[in-house]
């Protein structure tokens, strides 16, 4: 639904990205999956998603662990779909994808469960 | 001048929170069916949050060798198998606890040919790649829906469409394709090779197999410019034949509980185009906490309601978007809905939205989402909602936290009054008697064309099942 428009920008990632960002694991099958879901919102500027690899974006989502980002993920968020659009992610797929687009070294995977977003 | 989305959000806030029921006066909803713990099995879940299940196979094939040979092996050949592209459907035409084949990996332009401007496609293609993807070699759709998300073997499957006098559905697009049986085969379709099979798939709600290539007519590439406004919904329907005569693209946006519609404009662009104003993704939520905030005024609530809209909105001008076509047709999605949608007769249209609006007028249905107004050119496709007859695509919606049965409960049956055919992927509640009669010339064609390539029904899950009547 749309009631104003505005044609909105495209970003490539890679635009936010320095190179060693890259160095993170995402197996070919992940990186196809994720052109084909998450780049759609993530790489995508003033729709409200976190931009992926952008960690100012990212470090207070971070907090809440990895856990939660994922049952977030899974479930979907206000403007974030169930499953990312992803049909083809299993449980393996969406942990890489999240710690890709975080991109935090210290991504703290032992923050408490079930804190809210 | 103040912009609409500037008016809109000091509107909201100058009006508070809402202190009665307004657009919230249904039963709220979970924004998901289902929840998830870490480590156990894996939902899958659509995008609107109202279709979920637990599929006890999750097959991603990246080819069609892989496609063909889960197809054979599934559950050991028994157990129900639906395809799912991006998930977009409102309808449960994907959900099944059995076997869940998944398109994503099958994505890309196979080959193209200049000269007639054709493309072949993987079916799991996102539309929202294939538009760059296309413009690389100088192609483009020639129409598309107002967003991008879907898979295009998705929109395929259940004829998904755009507006336009000169413009069928997506389907009508498909020149070819490639359908994987769920005996194993793979068929390549055309208007000249199985050419009874190609009319059945181009629209098949994923009963005959799983579509593996598509090819498109497409259009040299292209610039448009979307000219968007504020208008009386009565002016409109008065000029609607004009407009569509008139422009490439046309529909609106009729608002409840006003006069107003907001109406979107689509042409070639001309040299010189700008864009003027911004998008807002999160229009529809702003629109609803104005509604909340006034429809506690006893006696005058829609009148306030609209002269809030009509300030807000009506002195702000035209906004307007320019750029390629894979561009401009498409906005963003961030606010969720449930939809149901009805193709009635383009002759129809105006005294069936009509009797919509002034339904939830009168019953005081209180609504704030906009409807949707579209006109889509007939074709021949057997299961395609706008075969043998022009129409007119009327949708309604409600927010996805909130119950939408009871709104919808209200609505459908006006839609049953003007011969309305239910859109294969959003919600309705028509099973096959009725369906049946709604599609007189190749229903029966259709099921016996299932019936053969799929003779125990392993492609049906409980709702195909409860619209073929099997």
């Amino acid at each position: 639904m749309h009631l104003t428009k505005r044609c909105t920008a495209m970003l490539a990632a890679l635009l936010f990205l320095p190179p060693a960002v890259f160095a993170a694991d995402l197996t070919q099958r992940q990186a196809q999956l994720l052109a084909n879901n998450c780049v759609q919102c993530h790489a995508r500027v003033d729709i409200g998603a976190p931009i992926m690899g952008n960690p100012a974006d990212w470090k207070e989502r971070s907090k809440q662990g990895e856990e939660k980002l994922l049952m977030n993920v899974i479930v979907g968020l206000r403007g974030m779909p169930p499953l990312g659009y992803c049909s083809a992610c299993d449980e393996q797929d969406f942990r890489a994808l999240i710690r890709f687009m975080a991109n935090l070294p210290d991504f703290d995977k032992t923050a408490v469960k079930g804190e809210s977003k | 001048m103040t912009n609409r989305r500037d008016f809109l959000k000091t509107a909201a806030a100058l009006t508070g929170t809402g202190l009665l029921a307004g657009c919230d006066g249904f039963e709220a909803e979970p924004q998901s069916p289902v929840s998830f713990t870490p480590g156990k099995p894996l939902p899958w879940i659509n995008w609107a949050g109202n279709q979920s299940c637990f599929p006890s196979a999750r097959l991603a094939p990246v080819h069609e060798d892989e496609l063909v040979a889960m197809l054979k092996n599934a559950k050991g050949a028994e157990g129900t198998i639906r395809a799912v592209g991006a998930g977009h459907s409102f309808s449960a035409v994907v959900p099944t606890n059995d076997t869940l084949i998944t398109t994503d990996l099958m994505s890309g332009v196979i080959s193209h040919d200049p000269v007639t401007v054709q493309a072949e496609i993987w079916a799991g293609t996102r539309m929202h790649n294939l538009g760059p993807m296309l413009h690389e070699i100088g192609q483009a759709l020639p129409n598309q829906p107002d967003m991008d998300y879907p898979a295009m073997g998705g929109a395929i499957a259940c004829s998904a469409h755009a507006t336009g006098k000169g413009f069928g559905s997506m389907s009508s697009y498909v020149t070819g394709l490639t359908l994987a049986t769920p005996s194993g085969e793979l068929l390549e379709c055309s208007a000249t090779s199985h050419a009874d099979i190609f009319q059945a798939a181009r629209t098949s709600l994923g009963a005959l197999g799983v579509v593996s290539r598509l090819k498109l007519q497409n259009l040299p590439s292209f610039k448009l410019v979307e000219t968007n406004r504020v208008e009386k919904t009565e002016d409109v329907l008065d000029d609607f034949a004009a407009r569509i005569a008139q422009h490439r693209h046309f529909e609106f946006l009729p608002l409840p509980h006003t006069s107003l519609c907001a109406t979107v404009t689509t042409d070639i662009a001309k040299e010189g185009d700008v864009n003027v104003g911004e998008e807002d993704s999160s229009a529809a939520h702003t629109l609803r906490k104005v509604f909340n905030a006034l429809s506690w005024l006893p006696g005058i609530a829609d009148a306030t309601y609209e002269k809030v809209l009509s300030l807000a909105l009506g002195g702000a001008g035209t906004e307007i978007r320019t750029g390629q076509s894979f561009e401009v047709f498409p906005h963003v999605r961030t606010v969720r809905f449930r939809e149901m949608e009805y193709t009635v007769p383009a002759e129809l249209g105006a005294a069936c939205v009509r009797e919509i609006l002034k339904t939830i007028r009168d019953k005081k249905i209180p609504v704030c989402f906009p409807l949707e107004y579209r006109y889509v050119k007939a074709d021949d496709i057997w299961l395609s909602m706008f075969e043998g007859r022009d129409g007119i695509a009327i949708s309604v919606h409600q927010y996805g936290d909130l119950d939408y049965k009871a709104y919808f409960s209200q609505i459908e049956p006006i839609f049953w009054k003007y011969q309305g055919r239910p859109h294969w992927g959003k919600i309705h509640t028509l099973t096959q008697p009725q369906l049946a009669a709604l599609y007189p010339h190749h229903w029966q064609d259709f099921k016996e064309i299932r019936s053969a390539l799929d003779p125990s029904g392993r492609m049906l899950n409980a709702h195909l099942k409860s619209l073929f009547g099997i």
